[in-house]
């Protein structure tokens, strides 16, 4: 709980609101229209005069809060508190609704049913069927929800795209799989012979085939719609084994394979989730793939639910390779890095070098990928993403970075660990290509959008909109010199409706302009040398890149807040809840007092009342974080 | 790239040489051709300067922007001064970008309860979506936008799809020429009596197995495998239309050639749009749907323009100009291109004869921005151009000025008219937009 109150302090300066001072602020800028019989909006303020309000109508207190921290509310034509005002006020209904939620206690939020999505789909096709080929390719990607990830169960919709394509997919993937041999083996489990009917050998390979693919045992009466499509090829004169593939390749379209399915809990508690339900809330997280055997062998034993067996998990999964597409896809989202294949890369005729370079590309783009899991691989401090003493490198990264790394002799080529000299300005995610890259123009850099991506990727603080109607910067005047990209910024912050949210933004991006746009150090820019100093909103002085990592590290508690956030959701595959944030607290508590040990962060949310239960019907009213 | 160009070129000519026989067939049994509806949908706004024509009715003047469409400028409707009014508010781009062809307000999320309404495109799919082999056509060039912005707390997926299917639905584009070239190719070719069937009876035993599934499910799980089992329904149903045999009610107007294949990977931007262009055309004349929408970028789309003689940045970036005469100067050459893009559309369905008509005459093909300037997020005042006949029916060749801040929902309207599934009114329509319709 601290670490909450804390982390509203060090952000915004926020103490001595009380319950009274909230209902003078709303006495004063909200009353006027919201009383009496017939109230704007139909919300009446008496409804939150009490203390106990804060819990009763949480979700009433967050929406209007939401609504006047954003501006919205007063409406235009009514006086607005001042920007200080609106802050205070939004930060304590959040610190205090938080507060009253988790003293009632953690409650797990519910889990729809959702399909997998273009990268589960492809690795659980991958792993039934034991074949090497990202068969996914021509699926729409997905979009995002919840706390930014292509897992959220809400953003999964299903269009006739979807639909044509699994179809398709499904007999491609079979016909392939028949041609493999190691994928053969793993279907063809039996055949007809001497006392062996074809029907009994589909039966058997059935039996087989569809709790892999269901991930979950299942019923004779579920096997039996299959068998029937294996009888129906039969009957067309088809051979066996096409009869066979048939028959799955209607599993690969059913409902049972496409979604992950947890069968509903009917009862209005709460209760510990379904054995083979929790090894797939595991393997799709670790993973983003099928259980495993070792997975599906636990959850027969029904030992899922041990927490002492759920953290040995977190150990084995990520030390097999598919973890490396958990690390790809979170850490892509979670630093918007993924991008780097779109608008945000730098610029193909500026940065000829570069766009020529394919292999210095995937280094840059799998440097941060690599970096995070081995960070969790090896169990370092979280500390490790804001400063390390390590990097991931290769022959091309060394060269780019124009410093001498200690890389493997033969592997110069293969991304690895390796250590970094002295002030390499390289530590942590700071130093690195993607990421300066992904936050500046394809063009050039901009301290702005750097200083936007830290207050969000890092920080979790990301700055409010800008207001409407935001006067356009007239630039460049008639017989004025042009400025810098500093120089107009000052001016900018100049105006205190910018200077509210720049002056917040642009010092973390001034620090970081010895990157250029692809992460290359540079000393001076158009003859003139640059000038990398900030100063915060506090008066905090800093520079370069060594003084914003120490400014971050000062702030580490909102860093591991955010990255708990980001992970909580990316595990959950779902948005975070006001219930979720108390259990965000208990896990940056015990980091703090565990020196942020990274895996004990994946072992929490494993064993978190999130992660291992399910919630009641109807499920308990939620209510969404900001 | 030189293999490109061929590929288009025998593209443009499948319809010519090989659609004859079916053509005449349907021309001898008088049977009018149907009518199509098309939206291309630009991000960023435009500059406005160099927007809107000279003059009104039918003596009016294309502006530097719309000076690509003079070939077909007596098919082509500009529409002055509507606007969306739900789309006020919120945020810069994807209140006004999602809402472009629904005309609601979307809900503020970040994904949990997402909310739109019907879009424009999809009302009509309702109807002829059921008499084609695709119900729609929903086609892009950028991937989906990942992640929820988190500065304004609405999800991407809203500045990603302009085609919703419900309230909750919007639907997925192919961005991919290659898998939609083959996609369209397989609808319209249909495909064996035996593998139709065998198609429709394995699609039947999952929808059982589906069924069993939905019985142990909760209230909100039920919807989700609801709309699977819909959408698994209307697949079955398509595919059955589109198999040889006795089911099949739907035949291609002109065959496809199956040796136009585009590349999957355009060499560039440009490219890629007129790939996604002759794609829509072909849909259009093959009649394998009647609806299509395609989409330039996502909001805030910030695809790099530098491949345009004189333009030095991303598409955001030059709309946000500052009023920078140079900014302003990159911006208009950035929205003229699009249009370019759009008249070389129109030409293509124009060049493409049907009987005594072309496409062109029988489609409504629909360009707008859900902004005017970019730099202000201005949503008044909409950059709006609806090329075609609809069959006859409307009046093109016109600059149709309304009062200010007439609704955008009107003309849909009006489109859904000319297209024959008519409606009352449309999200916060006031009736037809006057004077789009002959007679009207």
């Amino acid at each position: 709980m601290m670490v909450f109150v804390l982390f509203f302090i060090a952000a915004f300066g926020l103490l001595g609101q009380t319950f009274a001072d909230s209902q003078a602020f709303l006495r004063q800028y909200c009353e006027k229209c919201h009383q009496d019989k017939a109230p704007a909006g139909g919300f009446r303020l008496s409804r939150i005069t009490t203390e106990e309000s804060l819990a009763t109508d949480a979700a009433k207190w967050l929406s209007l809060t939401n609504r006047v921290k954003n501006g919205e509310m007063p409406p235009k034509g009514a006086p607005v508190p001042p920007i200080e005002a609106r802050e205070a006020f939004g930060n304590w209904v959040g610190t205090a609704v938080h507060e009253k939620a988790c003293a009632a206690g953690i409650v797990p939020g519910s889990a729809l049913i959702r399909r997998l999505n273009r990268d589960e789909y492809a690795a659980t096709v991958r792993d039934l069927l034991d074949m090497h080929m990202d068969i996914a390719r021509t699926l729409p990607m997905d979009g995002a929800g919840g706390e930014g990830f292509d897992n959220a169960a809400e953003t999964l919709f299903l269009s006739p795209l979807h639909t044509e394509k699994y179809l398709e997919l499904a007999k491609f993937a079979t016909d392939f799989a028949a041609k493999e041999f190691k994928s053969h083996a793993r279907i063809f489990v039996a055949k007809p012979g001497p006392g062996v009917t074809p029907e009994q050998a589909a039966r058997t390979i059935l039996n087989v085939f569809l709790p892999r693919a269901f991930r979950r045992p299942v019923t004779e009466a579920e096997v039996a719609p299959y068998l029937e499509l294996f009888r129906a090829a039969q009957k067309q004169k088809e051979p066996f084994e096409a009869s066979v593939l048939f028959a799955l390749r209607g599993a690969l379209v059913s409902p049972n394979f496409l979604f992950r399915v947890e069968s509903a809990n009917t009862g209005t508690a709460a209760r510990p989730l379904n054995q083979y339900a929790l090894a797939s809330r595991l393997s799709y997280f670790l993973w983003g793939s099928m259980p495993d055997e070792l997975l599906t062998d636990l959850a027969a034993k029904g030992k899922l639910q041990d927490p002492e067996v759920l953290k040995q998990m977190v150990k084995i999964l990520l030390r097999n390779d598919r973890s490396m597409g958990f690390a790809e896809r979170f850490t892509e989202q979670w630093l918007h890095t993924r991008d780097l294949g779109g608008d945000k890369a730098p610029d193909a005729k500026l940065f000829a070098d570069l766009a020529k370079d394919e292999d210095l590309r995937s280094d840059i783009r799998y440097q941060p990928i690599m970096f995070f899991r081995e960070v969790f691989l090896q169990n370092l401090s979280l500390e490790y993403f804001l400063d390390s003493k390590h990097t991931i490198g290769t022959r091309k990264l060394e060269r780019h970075f124009g410093l001498k790394l200690e890389l493997r002799p033969n592997q110069t080529s293969q991304p690895h660990w390796v250590p970094l000299p002295e002030k390499s300005n390289r530590g942590g995610l700071l130093g690195m290509p993607a990421v300066l890259s992904v936050s500046s123009y394809p063009y050039r850099t901009s301290p702005v959008l750097r200083g936007a991506w830290i207050l969000e990727s890092m920080l979790g603080t990301p700055p409010p909109p800008p207001p409407a109607n935001v006067p356009a910067l007239e630039e460049h005047r008639e017989g004025t010199a042009p400025k810098t990209v500093r120089e107009r910024l000052a001016q900018h912050r100049n105006d205190p409706v910018c200077a509210s949210c720049h002056s917040r933004i642009d010092p973390f991006g001034f620090a970081l302009e010895n990157y250029d746009v692809t992460g290359k150090w540079r000393a001076e820019e158009g003859g003139k040398a640059i000038d990398a100093s900030a100063e915060l909103l506090d008066g905090t002085k800093f520079a370069g890149p060594e003084g914003l990592r120490q400014v971050l590290l000062d702030r580490k508690d909102l860093f591991v807040r955010h990255l708990t956030n980001k992970l909580l959701g990316y595990a959950l595959g779902r948005g975070l809840t006001l219930q979720d944030s108390c259990t965000v607290d208990a896990i940056v508590t015990k980091l703090k007092d565990n020196g942020y040990s990274a895996r004990l962060l994946l072992e929490e949310i494993v064993t978190s009342a999130p992660f291992r239960n399910q919630a009641g019907m109807p499920a308990p009213k939620e209510l969404v974080k900001r | 790239m030189k293999t490109g160009l061929s590929r288009r070129v025998m593209l443009r000519g499948a319809g010519v040489g090989l659609g004859l026989p079916w053509l005449e067939a349907m021309a001898a049994t008088g049977a009018k051709p149907p009518v199509r509806m098309a939206a291309l949908y630009m991000p960023n706004g435009v500059n406005v300067d160099h927007w809107t024509p000279k003059g009104t009715g039918r003596d009016f003047e294309l502006s530097k922007t719309l000076s690509p469409l003079a070939a077909v400028k007596d098919k082509l409707v500009v529409m002055s001064n509507l606007w969306n009014a739900n789309s006020i508010g919120g945020d810069g781009h994807y209140v006004k970008e999602a809402a472009i062809l629904t005309c609601v307000t979307i809900k503020k999320t970040p994904g949990a309860d997402i909310g739109n309404g019907v879009s424009v495109d999809q009302m009509a799919a309702r109807k002829s979506g059921i008499e084609t082999p695709l119900p729609s056509l929903e086609l892009g060039v950028t991937p989906v936008a990942i992640g929820v912005d988190a500065v304004v707390g609405y999800t991407r997926v809203y500045g990603s799809h302009i085609a919703w299917s419900d309230a909750t639905t919007p639907l997925a584009r192919e961005i991919n020429p290659r898998s939609a070239y083959e996609r369209l190719f397989r609808a319209a070719s249909g495909q064996s009596d035996i593998a139709g069937k065998m198609d429709t009876l394995l699609l039947d035993r999952v929808l059982g197995d589906a069924n069993r599934l939905r019985g142990q499910l909760g209230t909100a799980d039920k919807i989700r495998v609801d709309e699977y089992m819909s959408l698994m329904r209307a697949l079955e149903q398509r595919v059955q239309r589109a198999s040889a045999g006795t089911q099949r009610t739907w035949k291609a107007r002109v065959p496809m050639d199956s040796k136009a294949i585009p590349p999957e990977k355009p060499a560039d931007h440009a490219e890629h749009v007129r790939l996604m262009m002759d794609m829509i055309a072909t849909a259009f004349q093959t009649d394998t749907t009647r609806v299509a929408t395609f989409m330039f970028g996502n909001a805030v789309s910030n695809v790099s323009f530098r491949f345009l003689e004189g333009v030095s940045a991303g598409h955001h970036d030059v709309s946000h100009h500052a009023k920078e005469a140079d900014k302003l100067r990159q911006y208009q050459l950035v929205n003229q291109w699009h249009v370019a893009q759009y008249a070389y559309l129109l030409e293509r369905l124009a060049g493409m004869r049907e009987g005594e008509s072309t496409v062109l005459d029988n489609s409504m093909v629909l360009f707008a921005s859900a902004l005017s300037d970019g730099n202000s997020h201005n949503p008044h005042k909409l950059p709006l151009l609806l090329g075609g006949r609809g069959g006859g029916r409307i009046d093109s060749g016109q600059h149709l000025v309304y009062s200010e801040d007439s609704p955008l929902a009107n003309l849909y309207v009006s489109m859904l008219d000319a297209f024959g599934a008519p409606v009352e009114r449309f999200a916060d329509s006031t009736g037809p937009l006057a004077g789009l319709l002959k007679g009207g």
